[in-house]
Formats: C-alpha cells, sequence, structure tokens
C-alpha cells in the first residue's frame, strides 16, 4: 500500500463502514481492513488520517483502529511461531516511533488518549533498548511550557512506568528504571517545582488551575512509580523539595479548585490522596531516611481529616488519610506522637467518631440496597469505607493506647447515649454511632464463623447488651427505627462468644421476632444471628443451644423463617434459607410434626426458583434442607420414604425435562439419598429412569460427574440384580460411561468408584463378557497416560477385584491378555507403588488382595512367578508399616487433581445427602495384619518348609521382624 | 544489599520441597544496578591524603616564609618537574602534592593534563633523594585516590613497580605513603588489584607488619590488605589469599578498631564466594574470633564482622554448622534488634540462611532463642529487614519438621506475617503467600486445616489474601488465588475439562495392544 492519495480515500471508507450500524455494511469492512492490515504502510495511513482527515469522526475512528492493531501486532510473539508472522514491517516500526509521540502531543484529548495508549502498549516491548531517544523526546518537551502538550507526556509517562509498582525486581527492570532515573527524574522535580509556582501565579484563574492540578497528580503518580521499588539516589538527596512540596499541597485550599458534585472527588482531593499514598509509601519503605518529615505530615493528614467534609467524594481522601495514620501510630518509634492525652482526645473526636457516623448514603443503601449494604456491614466488604477506616484506626491506637483510647470512648459513647435518650426519634443516629464505637472498641479480632474472638477487656459487653441492645429488641414495634434493630442484631451476632448463654437464650424469642420486621436488613440479620448462635459448640461437641431448649420456639421459629421468605425482596434470600437449613438440624425429630407443610413450601419454592435459577446460596440450602427433611423423617419412619418420592418427583421431572443445568446435581444427589433409604429391591420408577442417566449429553457436564456416578452406584447397591435381569442391554452402556471417566486424567478416579461398584454388585455371569474389555481399558491407560492418582484408584481395583474372584481368576484374566503380564504387573505397578495406596478402606483392601495373591494363587509358588513372592510379601508389610508415600513426579505437579480420590464417592456437595463409608471386606477381614498370618500358617499347612524358606533367603530382616510379631499376635506359626 | 538467585531458588521451592535445602541459601550475589546512594556503612574503596594545616591549604595567610612555601603556576610546574634542576623539581613536585591535597575541588585531572605523571614516578625512584620521593609518593597517591581514570593515569605512568620497591624504602613515612597509594590502586578493581599481586606486592606488604610497626602505619598496611582481598569477577587468586590471611587473622586480634574493622572487611570480602573460598576462611579458625566481635559495641567493628559470618552461613551445611558452633546464634538476637536498620536487616538475612539449613540446625535456632526476635523484627522493625525475615520464616517452614513450624506458629509469627502482606513489595508478598501455603501443608498434616483457616481470617489475613486476587502481579495473584480456593472456598465445584462422547449410550469398545510397562 503505497501512501497515495487514493488509498487514503478508500481507507477513509471502509473507516466510515466500519462504524456503520447494519452488519451486513459493517462486518465486511471489518475483514477488509483486517486483511490488509499486514500490508505495508498501512498504520502509517491510519496516522496520516488520524492527523489529517477533515471529518472528527474518522480522526477518532482512525485513532482507535491504529491503538487496536498495535496492541494485536506489535508484539512479536516469536519467529519460529508459523501463524503468527510480523506483521509490521520494520520500516513502518521506526516510522511510527518517530512520529507518534509529536503526533499525540499535538492532538485533541481523545485522540491523545489512544495514542498514549498505543505509546505505553509499543514501549512495553520496545522502551528502552528499541526506543532510546523516546524519553528525550518526552523530557523536552517539558520545556515547551504548553500544559496541554506536558499532561500528555506526564499521561504516557505514567502508562509506562506504573508497571514498577508491582513488577518483580530484577536486573532488567532496575536497568531500565535507572535509565528512566537518569533521564527524567531531574527534569521531573524541575516541572514539579514551575508547576507548584504555576498554582500561585494562577490562583485565581479556574481553568489554568485545573490543568496545573491535573499536572501535579500525574506527577504525584509518577513519583511513586518511580520510588517504588527502592529509593533512588536522587530522590534521596531532593526530598527536602518533594517533601515541602508535597506537604505544603496537602494544607492547600482553593475555593476555585472545590467541586459542587457530592460523589465525584474532585482534581484537589484526588491529589491530596495520592500525597498521603506517597507518604505511606515512604512511611512504610524508607522510614530510615523519611523519619525527620514524618511528624510534619502526622499532623497535616491529621489536621486534613478535621478539616474534610462528610460528601462521598471526599470518602478515598479520608480512608486513605486515615489509614496512614492507622499505620503510623503502631509503630514504636512514632509512639510519642500520639501519646499526649489531647492529641489522642482530639483525634478521638475529631477524627474518629465524625468517620463513624451513619451518613445519609448509608440510611439510603440500608433502604433502596440493602443487598449491597448486608455486603459490607455484615461480609467485610467495606475495605476502602471510612468506617472501617476509622476503625482500623481504633485498633492501632489500641495498640498502644488501650485503656487511654477506652476511656475517651466511653465518655462519649454516654454522651451520645444520653443525646438518643432525649428524643429517639430525632437523635436515634447517635446510638447507632455509640453501638459502632463499642463494637470496634472491643472487637480486636473477628472471623465469620465465630464472631468476635477477642474482645477489649476494658469494655464490658454485657453490661451494654442488657441495658443498652436487648431494650431496643424488646420494644412491641419490630418496625421503629430499624437501623438500631439491626446495629442490635449485629452486636448479639458477633459478640455471641462473649455474652453469657442465658442472655443468648433470652435474645432467642426476640431474634425470632425479628424476623416478622418489613426491613430487609433487619429480618435478614435475624436469621443470620439464629444461623450463626445454632452452630456454636457448647461442651462435649455438641451444639451451645441444644433442641430442647429450643422446644416451646419451634412452631413460631419454623412460621417465620418461611413468612419471612414471603416478604418483599426476600423470596430467595439466602441467609433465612441457611437458618432454616441450620434449624432442622439443631431441632432434628422435633420438626416432624411440621414436615408436611415444610415440604410442601419447600417443593413450591423449589418450583418457583427453577424457572430462572440466579442464588446459588439459596438453592444450595434449599436443597439441603430437603436433605434434612428427609433423614430426619425417614429415620425415625422408613416407610415416609414414599411421601417424599411423592412429593420431589414431579419437580424433578420438570427440572430434568427442562434441563436445568444448575439444578440436576442436586437432584441427583437427592435421589441417591431417597433410593438408599430403600430397604428392598429398587422400585419401578427409579428403573423406568436408568437408561436416562447414561445419556452422553448428561456426562459432558463436569458439574454432573460426581453426583451421577454417586446414584448409579446407588442404583447398582439397590438393583443390580434388577438391572441384570432386566436391563442386560445397558451394560453396555454402563460400562462406555466407565470408559468415558477413566479416559479423562482428571475424572478416572470416579470411573473407578462405578467399576468397583459393579464388580462388588453385579451378579459375575451378568459380566463375564467383558471383564477381559475392562482390564485391556486400564491396562491401555496405564500404558498411555499413567498418573499417580490412576495407579492408586487401579490398584485398589485389581485387588478388590482379587477379593470377589479369587487371585487365580485374576492371575488367569492378566495371562490370558498377553503372556506373562501378571508378572509385568506384580513387578512393575503392584510391587513399587503400593506404598502410594492412601485411605484406611483403600490400604485394608489392597491388603487383603495381595494376601490372596501371596497365599491362594499357585502359580506364584511354582512357576518364575514366585522370584515375586517375597517382594510382594515386603511391599504388604511395608504397606502396613512405612509412612505413606506421597511423593508426586515433577510432570505431574500441575495436573488439575481433584482432592485425593478415595474408595468412596468423596463428592458431597451436600453435606446433609451424605453417605456413610463403605467397606466392603469389613465383614470378610477385621485386622488384615492377623489375616496375613493366618492366611500364611494355612499356605505352610499346605505345602510344609516351604514358605519358611522363602522367607529367610530374601525378606529383609526388619520385614521379618515385623511379620513375626503378626504371627505371634494372630498365636500361629508357620511349617 | 543481598540479592538472590530467586527464580532458581523458587522453582526448587515448587517441585521438591525441603529437598534441596542447600539451595534455599542465598548468596551475596554481585548487583549490576543499584537505585540507592552508595551505602555508607561500607568500607572505602580510595582515600586522599589531606592536608589540614592551614599553611598548606592558604599559603597566603602570612607564615608561608618559615615554612618556605612557593607557589608555582602550573606552567612552572610542568617546566621544572620535567628540568633538571632537583631543587626546583622538589618544589614543583610539593607545589602539586600541596594543590592536590586541598580539602575541596583538588585538580586531578588539570594535573594530569600536564603528562607530568611518569615524571613523578620517575622521582619515586631517587633513593638519593627521600624528600623528592616522598612529595612525588604523596601526590600519586592523591592522583590515585579519584575515579578509575584517575588511577589508570598512575599506573600508566609506570608507578606500580616504583611504588613496590618503595615499601622496602629505609624511611619509614616513604614506606607507610607507598603503602597508601598501593591501597587506592587495588581499590580500584580486580584488573589493578591483580596487577599489583602479578607484581608480588604481597611479600614486602606483610613484611612491614611486626610488632614494633606504629599503629598509624599498621592502619594503613590493613587498609591495603582489605583492598587486595576485595572486589570480584574475578576473586584474588588463591595464592595471594593464602599468602595474606595468616597475618589478617593476627590483626584480627590488634587493640585498635580501625585495625580490627579492616581485616574484619578483609575477611568478608574473603568470604564472599564460593564455598571453597569460604572453607578456606573456615579452615583458619578464625570464626570464633569474628562471632566474639559481632557483639562488639563499635558499629565499625560490628558491620563486617557480621558481613563475613553472614558470608559463612551461605555456604554448605558443614560451613553453616562451624558458624552455629562459633556461637553466631547466640549473638544473633541482640543484632536483630540493633539500633541501625542496617545491622538488622543483615543479622536477618544471616537467619534466614541458617533457617535454610537442615531440620537440625533448625533446631538449634529454636533452642538459641531466635524465634522471639525473629517475630519482634517482623512485627516492628525496618523494611529492608521485615523483608529478610520474611525469607527467613519462608525457608523455616520449607525446611522445618512439622514440630518446628508449629512452634513458629505458637511463637506468634503468623499476625506480623500476614500484615506484611500490606508490604509494597511484590516479591516479599509472593514469598510470604508461599510460607503461608507451607503452614497450611503442616496444617494438613496435622488435621488442622479447619484451625488455621480461622487464624489466618482472625488476624485480617484472609482479607489481605482476598484482596491480592486483584493485584496486579500475575504470580502474587496466581498464588493469592491458590490460597482462597484450596482453603477458604468451601461450596465451590473444581472446574473439570469435560471429555467427548458420541451419539446414543456410550460405546463400550476396546482395542487390543501389546502393553511394557
Amino acid at each position: 500500500m503505497e501512501l497515495s492519495d487514493a488509498n487514503l480515500q478508500t481507507l477513509t471508507e471502509y473507516l466510515k463502514k466500519t462504524l456503520d450500524p447494519d452488519p451486513a455494511i459493517r462486518r465486511p469492512a471489518e475483514k477488509f481492513l483486517e486483511s490488509v492490515e499486514g500490508s505495508q504502510n498501512y498504520p502509517l495511513l491510519l496516522l496520516t488520517l488520524l492527523e489529517k482527515s477533515q471529518e472528527n469522526v474518522i480522526k477518532v475512528c482512525a485513532s482507535v483502529t491504529f491503538k487496536n492493531y498495535i496492541k494485536r501486532n506489535w508484539r512479536i510473539v516469536g519467529i519460529l511461531v508459523e501463524d503468527e508472522p510480523n506483521k509490521i514491517c520494520e520500516s513502518d516500526r521506526i516510522a511510527i516511533k518517530a512520529n507518534i509521540v509529536p503526533l499525540m502531543l499535538s492532538s485533541p484529548e481523545q485522540i491523545q488518549k489512544q495514542l498514549s495508549d498505543a505509546i505505553s502498549i509499543i514501549g512495553r516491548e520496545d522502551f528502552p533498548q528499541k526506543w532510546p531517544d523516546l524519553l528525550t523526546e518526552m523530557v523536552n518537551r517539558f520545556q515547551s511550557g504548553d500544559f496541554h502538550v506536558i499532561n500528555g507526556v506526564l499521561r504516557t509517562a505514567h502508562s509506562l512506568f506504573k508497571r514498577y509498582r508491582h513488577e518483580f525486581k530484577s536486573n532488567e527492570l532496575w536497568t531500565e528504571i535507572k535509565l528512566v532515573l537518569d533521564a527524567f527524574a531531574l527534569p521531573l522535580t524541575n516541572l514539579f517545582k514551575a508547576t507548584i509556582e504555576l498554582c500561585s501565579t494562577h490562583a485565581n484563574d479556574a481553568s489554568a488551575l485545573k490543568v496545573l492540578f491535573s499536572s501535579l497528580i500525574l506527577i504525584a503518580k509518577l513519583f511513586y512509580s518511580l520510588n517504588f521499588q527502592d529509593l533512588p539516589e536522587f530522590f534521596e538527596d531532593n526530598m527536602e523539595t518533594w517533601m515541602t512540596n508535597f506537604h505544603s499541597l496537602l494544607t492547600l485550599d482553593n475555593k476555585l479548585l472545590q467541586t459542587d458534585d457530592e460523589e465525584e472527588a474532585g482534581l484537589l482531593e484526588l491529589l491530596k490522596s495520592q500525597i498521603c499514598d506517597n507518604a505511606a509509601l515512604y512511611a512504610q519503605k524508607y522510614d530510615e531516611e523519611f523519619q525527620p518529615y514524618l511528624p510534619r505530615f502526622v499532623t497535616a493528614i491529621w489536621n486534613l481529616l478535621v478539616t474534610t467534609g462528610q460528601e462521598v467524594k471526599y470518602d478515598l481522601l479520608v480512608s486513605n488519610a486515615i489509614q496512614f495514620l492507622a499505620s503510623v501510630c503502631e509503630r514504636p518509634h512514632y509512639k510519642h506522637l500520639f501519646e499526649d492525652q489531647n492529641t489522642l482526645t482530639s483525634i478521638c473526636e475529631k477524627v474518629i467518631v465524625p468517620n463513624m457516623e451513619f451518613r445519609a448514603a448509608d440510611e439510603e443503601a440500608f433502604e433502596d440496597n440493602s443487598e449491597e449494604y448486608i455486603r459490607r456491614d455484615l461480609e467485610g466488604s467495606d475495605i476502602d469505607t471510612r468506617r472501617r477506616a476509622a476503625c482500623d484506626l481504633v485498633r492501632g491506637l489500641c495498640k498502644f493506647f488501650e485503656g487511654p483510647v477506652t476511656g475517651i470512648f466511653s465518655g462519649y459513647v454516654n454522651s451520645m447515649l444520653q443525646e438518643y435518650a432525649k428524643n429517639p426519634s430525632v437523635n436515634w443516629k447517635h446510638k447507632d454511632a455509640a453501638i459502632y464505637l463499642v463494637t470496634s472498641l472491643a472487637s480486636k479480632a473477628q472471623t465469620q464463623k465465630h464472631g468476635i474472638t477477642q474482645a477489649n477487656e476494658l469494655v464490658n459487653l454485657t453490661e451494654f447488651f442488657v441495658n443498652h441492645i436487648q431494650p431496643d429488641l424488646k420494644s412491641a414495634s419490630v418496625n421503629e427505627f430499624p437501623v438500631l434493630k439491626a446495629d442490635g442484631i449485629k452486636y448479639i451476632m458477633i459478640f455471641r462468644n462473649q455474652v453469657p448463654k442465658e442472655q443468648l437464650l433470652v435474645s432467642i424469642p426476640l431474634l425470632i421476632n425479628h424476623l416478622q420486621a418489613e426491613s430487609i436488613v433487619v429480618h435478614t440479620y435475624a436469621a443470620h444471628a439464629l444461623e450463626r448462635l445454632f452452630t456454636m459448640r457448647g461442651t462435649n461437641n455438641t451444639t451451645l443451644i441444644t433442641a430442647g431448649e429450643m422446644a416451646p420456639f419451634v412452631e413460631v421459629l419454623l412460621t417465620n423463617l418461611f413468612k419471612a421468605l414471603t416478604l418483599p425482596g426476600s423470596s430467595e434470600n439466602e441467609y433465612i434459607m441457611k437458618a432454616i437449613m441450620r434449624s432442622f438440624s439443631l431441632l432434628q425429630e422435633s420438626i416432624i410434626p411440621y414436615i408436611p407443610s415444610v415440604i410442601t413450601q419447600l417443593t413450591q419454592k423449589l418450583l418457583a426458583v427453577s424457572k430462572n435459577p440466579s442464588k446459588p446460596h439459596f438453592n444450595h440450602y434449599m436443597f439441603e434442607s430437603i436433605c434434612l427433611s428427609i433423614r430426619i423423617t425417614c429415620k425415625a419412619n422408613p416407610d415416609a420414604v414414599g411421601s417424599f418420592e411423592e412429593a420431589l418427583f414431579m419437580v424433578f421431572t420438570e427440572i430434568l425435562q427442562n434441563d436445568v443445568q444448575e439444578f440436576i446435581p442436586y437432584v441427583f444427589q437427592v435421589m441417591s439419598l431417597l433410593l438408599e433409604m430403600h430397604k428392598n429391591e429398587i422400585p419401578s420408577s427409579y428403573m423406568a429412569l436408568f437408561p436416562h442417566l447414561l445419556q452422553p449429553v448428561l456426562w459432558e457436564r463436569t458439574g454432573n460427574i460426581p453426583p451421577l456416578v454417586r446414584l448409579l452406584q446407588a442404583y447398582l447397591e439397590r438393583g443390580a440384580n434388577t438391572i441384570a435381569s432386566a436391563a442386560a442391554d445397558k451394560i453396555p452402556g454402563l460400562l462406555g460411561v466407565f470408559q468415558k471417566l477413566i479416559a479423562s486424567k482428571a475424572n478416572d478416579h470416579q470411573g473407578f468408584y462405578l467399576l468397583n461398584s459393579i464388580i462388588e454388585h453385579m451378579p459375575p455371569e451378568s459380566v463375564d463378557q467383558y471383564r477381559k474389555q475392562i482390564f485391556i481399558l486400564l491396562f491401555q491407560r496405564l500404558q498411555n497416560s499413567k498418573t499417580t492418582k490412576f495407579i492408586k484408584s487401579f490398584l485398589v481395583f485389581i485387588n478388590l477385584y482379587c477379593i470377589k474372584y479369587g487371585a487365580l481368576a485374576l492371575q488367569e484374566i492378566f495371562d490370558s491378555i498377553q503372556p506373562k503380564m501378571f508378572g509385568m504387573v506384580l513387578e512393575k505397578i503392584i510391587i513399587p507403588e503400593i506404598q502410594k495406596v492412601s485411605g484406611q478402606v483403600e490400604k485394608k483392601i489392597c491388603a487383603v488382595g495381595i494376601t490372596k495373591i501371596l497365599t491362594e494363587c499357585p502359580p506364584m509358588m511354582d512357576t518364575e512367578y514366585t522370584k515375586l513372592w517375597t517382594p510382594l510379601l515386603q511391599a504388604l508389610i511395608g504397606l502396613f508399616e512405612l509412612p505413606e508415600d506421597d511423593t508426586i513426579p515433577d510432570e505431574e505437579h500441575f495436573i488439575d487433581i481433584e482432592d485425593t480420590p478415595g474408595y468412596q464417592t468423596a463428592f458431597s456437595q451436600l453435606a446433609f445427602a451424605g453417605k456413610k463409608e463403605h467397606d466392603p471386606v469389613g465383614q470378610m477381614v477385621n485386622n488384615p495384619r492377623i489375616h496375613l498370618a493366618q492366611s500364611l500358617h494355612k499356605l505352610s499347612t499346605a505345602c510344609p518348609g516351604r514358605v519358611p524358606s522363602m522367607l529367610s533367603t530374601s525378606l529383609n530382616a526388619e520385614a521379618l521382624q515385623y511379620l513375626q510379631g503378626y504371627l505371634q499376635a494372630a498365636s500361629v506359626t508357620l511349617l | 544489599m543481598p540479592v538472590v538467585n530467586e527464580h532458581s531458588v523458587r522453582m526448587k521451592k515448587f517441585k521438591n520441597k525441603g529437598k534441596d535445602a542447600a539451595t534455599l541459601r542465598r548468596q551475596r550475589v554481585e548487583v549490576n544496578i543499584e537505585l540507592r546512594k552508595a551505602k555508607k556503612d561500607e568500607q572505602i574503596l580510595k582515600r586522599r591524603s589531606i592536608s589540614f594545616s592551614l599553611m598548606d591549604e592558604s599559603p597566603s595567610l602570612g607564615e608561608e616564609k618559615r615554612n618556605e612555601i612557593i607557589q608555582l603556576s602550573l606552567e612552572e610546574i610542568v617546566e621544572a618537574v620535567n628540568g633538571s634542576n632537583t631543587e626546583l623539581q622538589l618544589q614543583a613536585t610539593q607545589a602539586t602534592r600541596r594543590m592536590l591535597s586541598r580539602q575541596k575541588n583538588p585538580p586531578i585531572s588539570q594535573i594530569i593534563e600536564l603528562g607530568i605523571i611518569p615524571r613523578l614516578a620517575e622521582f619515586l625512584t631517587r633513593a638519593d633523594n627521600a624528600p623528592l620521593q616522598f612529595e612525588a609518593a604523596w601526590a600519586l597517591t592523591n592522583i590515585a585516590s579519584g575515579t578509575s581514570d584517575h588511577t589508570k593515569a598512575v599506573v600508566e605512568g609506570g608507578a606500580i613497580p616504583a611504588f613496590i620497591s618503595l615499601l622496602s624504602s629505609p624511611h619509614m613515612h616513604i614506606s607507610e605513603q607507598a603503602v597508601w597509594a598501593l591501597g587506592n590502586i587495588a581499590g580500584d578493581g580486580p584488573l589493578y588489584r591483580d596487577a599489583l599481586i602479578n607484581c608480588n606486592v604481597i611479600p614486602p606488604l606483610l613484611a612491614l607488619v611486626s610488632p614494633v610497626t606504629p599503629v598509624g602505619f599498621l592502619r594503613n598496611i590493613t587498609w591495603t590488605l582489605s583492598n587486595l582481598c576485595r572486589n570480584k569477577n574475578p576473586c584474588p587468586p588463591l595464592d595471594a589469599v593464602k599468602k595474606m590471611l595468616p597475618v589478617l587473622i593476627c590483626l584480627m586480634e590488634h587493640e585498635d578498631k580501625e585495625i580490627i574493622s579492616d581485616s574484619c572487611w578483609a575477611v568478608s570480602y574473603l568470604t564472599d564466594g564460593s564455598n571453597d573460598r569460604i572453607q578456606i576462611v573456615v579452615d583458619t579458625g578464625i570464626l570464633p574470633r569474628l562471632v566474639e566481635l559481632m557483639a562488639s559495641l563499635e558499629l565499625i567493628i560490628v558491620t563486617p564482622a557480621l558481613r563475613a559470618i553472614g558470608n559463612v552461613v551461605t555456604g554448605t551445611d558443614e560451613q553453616t554448622q562451624a558458624a552455629i558452633d562459633a556461637g553466631v546464634l547466640a549473638v544473633l538476637p541482640h543484632l536483630l534488634q540493633h539500633a541501625k536498620p542496617t545491622i538488622q536487616k543483615e543479622a536477618a538475612w544471616a537467619l534466614s540462611n541458617i533457617a535454610a539449613g537442615p531440620c537440625r540446625q533448625i533446631q538449634q535456632l529454636i533452642t538459641c532463642g531466635l524465634l522471639p526476635p525473629l517475630v519482634e523484627l517482623l512485627d516492628k522493625g525496618d523494611f529492608k529487614a521485615q523483608k529478610e525475615a520474611v525469607w527467613a520464616v519462608a525457608n523455616f517452614t520449607t525446611g522445618g519438621t512439622v514440630e518446628q513450624v508449629v512452634e513458629l506458629v505458637q511463637a506468634g509469627v503468623l499476625k506480623p506475617l500476614l500484615n506484611l502482606l500490606l508490604a509494597k513489595d511484590s516479591k516479599t508478598i509472593l514469598v510470604i503467600l508461599d510460607t503461608i501455603s507451607n503452614f497450611f501443608l503442616t496444617a494438613e498434616k496435622l488435621g488442622e486445616t479447619e484451625r488455621l483457616c480461622l487464624l489466618v481470617e482472625e488476624l485480617d489475613g484472609l482479607e489481605k489474601i482476598e484482596a491480592l486476587q486483584i493485584h496486579e502481579n500475575n504470580m502474587v495473584y496466581r498464588a493469592a488465588l491458590n490460597i482462597i480456593e484450596r482453603y477458604f472456598s468451601g461450596e465451590e465445584n473444581p472446574d473439570l475439562e469435560p471429555g467427548t462422547g458420541q451419539d446414543g449410550l456410550y460405546d463400550f469398545s476396546v482395542e487390543k495392544h501389546n502393553f511394557d510397562f
């Protein structure tokens, strides 16, 4: 492509078409541009257009297209990658670098931003080696005096340098920084000084000030980036200049820079906020050098806080400033800056208390955006808020001054409570602040699970609870002063471990009552508080609050919980649903009388939300609650399982038919639970579903695999005979599922769960014709992609097979696949790898299986396999006595592995649908060591003399000693 | 500043946790790039001899007659130096020396440009004219004290052999001046250092050390020796080191603190290298003395002694054990709490290398009570020292036994460690996250994962780790994400890759292959 007018014209037309709303016009144009972007001069044509086009829209479009082009193509991935050739020829690269900086600087802001981005993308690749004059070119522009140009340079510099803030130290990085410092630090410092001068000469010119302050913000940001990795010599030498000016900027105010906007931070706020960050950086990293300046900054920042208003636009500045004080006040050598009683009082009074106040914005959130409010207040996603910063400052100050601070605040709390008492309806916010203050003062450590775990001993939490929290919750109206109700409930929740149990018991009916409150926050908090109280541990690992203590409240609790789900805004409230689950779990059989109504309400809910599942936590707890209803009821009355099936199967069918993907794994788990409740042969309703469960589409979704495997295992446990007789034609499909799972490194253990169940439960003749194929498949996998997880599962399986079909059958089937196969598996797999098997049941299966191979397999005694007999015994003793071998070969380290596979389906997404551990050899063998001893004894009786001679020739002394121990324990001797 | 071969260290940690502790030791690697000011507590490389007397500096004050000070222009100097009048030669050389001894802005470059250096070097050989020898030696000393180019001018002027001969001068003040000049030349870098060694500087230099050598002279000799030990790439030749070491060890027993300091610096340079170099020092049996000196109250002694011991513990387990046997663990607690941040940092660095050792050394570290000061440092130390303390904890958790790691937790390490997740340094954050993973691995072995989760949350660690999930540095955010996913997200399913299937039910079929495992 030549740089000709004709080409410019063509390009203009195509660019215009890319803006067309009609895809039929837009798409081909985009395609065309993509097809020509590899041509020489293409980027230069774009640059020409963005500079010279008559139409502004084309200029902007060309600049965006150019930036995206650079983004896609500048980086040369690697010369050897064939499908990613270098699309930008060297001469274009040189031309772009030569022209882009002046072009960017002379462009209007909209285009400047695009070009600035493009420069930083290019810079990331080429700077500094392949773009040596970039810095000088930029620095020269500082002289221009045109702040539009200067800001363009600063912005570009910022996007080039900001990576210094997060990259690891390396020689390469530091070489670049050093180069930047040498060229940039002095001009930047001079620019900083000059800009500050100009600010005072233009102190009355609002538009000039705006431009100048934008520059100062960028300069302050550059300072942060350039000083991040280490304190550069230049900045250490010029600390006086920078810090003195930063300090005076912190104290500066100019009416012209104040904005009317309440929400959006203005230039002044942004600058001061960045200066706080800069000071914090120095205080943290370069304390030794910064010490002389620090006290000045503490004072300035503290004054700043005292004089800054409550508007939202100051939030970032205020929280940054408070965090600065919080980080400084806990350093031992700055303790003295705070220890004066007047200082402390003033910080408490003027910095902490005002920032803890409930503001209009909080009130709005409480009412209109309760979900967000709850998340911030309850779950601690409040890191950048003022309240949180104030709280951190309280905790920081308490490190050295717990006594005085507590004293000062006690005074405040009392006076605020008095204010409230005078006129509650006007002054309720005072009480809110008082509660917040007590909370932040008292809490030293907190977790979601346990609430406050360490409290300030100087605060009497119970007294405050009885005098100031309970009265609010006892008041007749649950809807009065909702914020204070929420505060009170939260107080119970977080101090549940500090308040004595009898007070908690008094609170329970109050909390149940507040489930009816109209305010979403209030009834949500009530539900959450109840749920937390029900999970508290008492002595002997029982719950603190017992089902007996709850007896008087069961009906009202359940009624109010389900009613709360009908309140506006709470139809899918996860806190309420979790409280329902927890209540069931606590109350156990006392809920049985209410089950008919409960299960109706739950199924209705399920039907309603399955139309559009949107709250994963809510849904999860709903299914947990269903599982609990089933377990609790069927434990008392096993026949009740039918009525649950009746109530649930209709909804389940609908979920399966409509393919509600989110719910299908849950449905399978509930069905597994129901099926396992049956004592007799599998009902026909389940059998009808069986072929559908083998549909590949279900197995394509990874989330289905664990629950489906579990469900098929339940089918096999309860219905193996029915399957063999009535659905024999589905056995290949069932094995197909196994084959599918075994092919995947991630799911192979699930395949083994299924296979183990097939081997354990299916009548042998029904799978006879497939057995050889099964082993071939496993050997293939072993050959092609052996992983530790696979080997562990494989070992468990062949030993289970050996237990079920006998050692001889195992040897025969192996050797029928390939001669001497059995010996190869013993030598290459079982003996060296058996140590890796983990899990008690799994180890036991292997022990019993290997014992059988040793003692019930004639070829082990009188063929070439005999040489493996002692090593196998030695490996078995190792399995008993040596620690588990948990080494994983290097290359496997990064494979995505689900948690350690167990013999049992480990998947228990629904905790209350959980399955008991199953031990297929439990009845046969109690103690596998004794079993080994007895089996060896039997063998030695059959062929006297052989066993002791094999032992004495090659078993090592330690193993022999262990073995003798087993023999002794079993009271047998070897003949 | 100790820089680390961090990448390979970390890879080791990922793959063979605890298996290759020796590679966790972090050598003091030559830093090519430094952003900071040259450190004030480093030993001085080159020194100029300055005249403090007012008369020398301001000859116009009026007392010149008594001292017969003569001011000459540069032209006159050139002429006189190149002339054959010995009297004038002396005057001119003296004038030159005086200019070079001014406290401020000595005109070194101008003097070099006069082209008189070869001539001054020649004056060094005038055994018949001691005053001229002395003045020339002094002038050349000061020229050599400048930049590398300045030193080069002296060397190229042919001064090295002359100075070495002067070491054996019958006049003590001349041989002392020669020692000084040679020190400046040696301090320039490995090239000239080895040039001196090749000219056999060491025997006559060592011959000057005797019980009757005055302290001031001995200081100069020690300093010059230390410069002959200094610098890497390459390190000084082994046979030279072996010649100097016995003398340095004697000097370390001297009572003068500057002599002790410089001999410690010398040893610190000799230990700053490969393990076989460390071994040479260890074999001299000097470690107990070094440890004793680490406990000195003089900063100029503590700094190099600590530096030397710090280097020794980067060595093999046996070398580290030698330092432990010499008592280093008894001294470190005080140094970790030293008022000077750089001492805290060096001490923590040494500690981190001891913690990288086998678990029996970690045990000694516990027994000697190092955990409380380590935790204290992590909590309240200077940031430079905190960073090293983080490495110490990281190494400890990598190589320590379950019981030892538990002991570390009980010492209260978690709170300050988690607080440092707010550090403004990506590397430190990453090391902490890896350390947290190590703690969890230990907790898993004990079945205490749940408790550790709660503890981390209680100490406000959880929200800090959560916040790091949006960190700009990829490795940091992945490490944070990994911890959250592994230990703090109870209800999520692992997202596994799906396979492919066919129409209808799955088809169960296999083909037979030949197997060989």
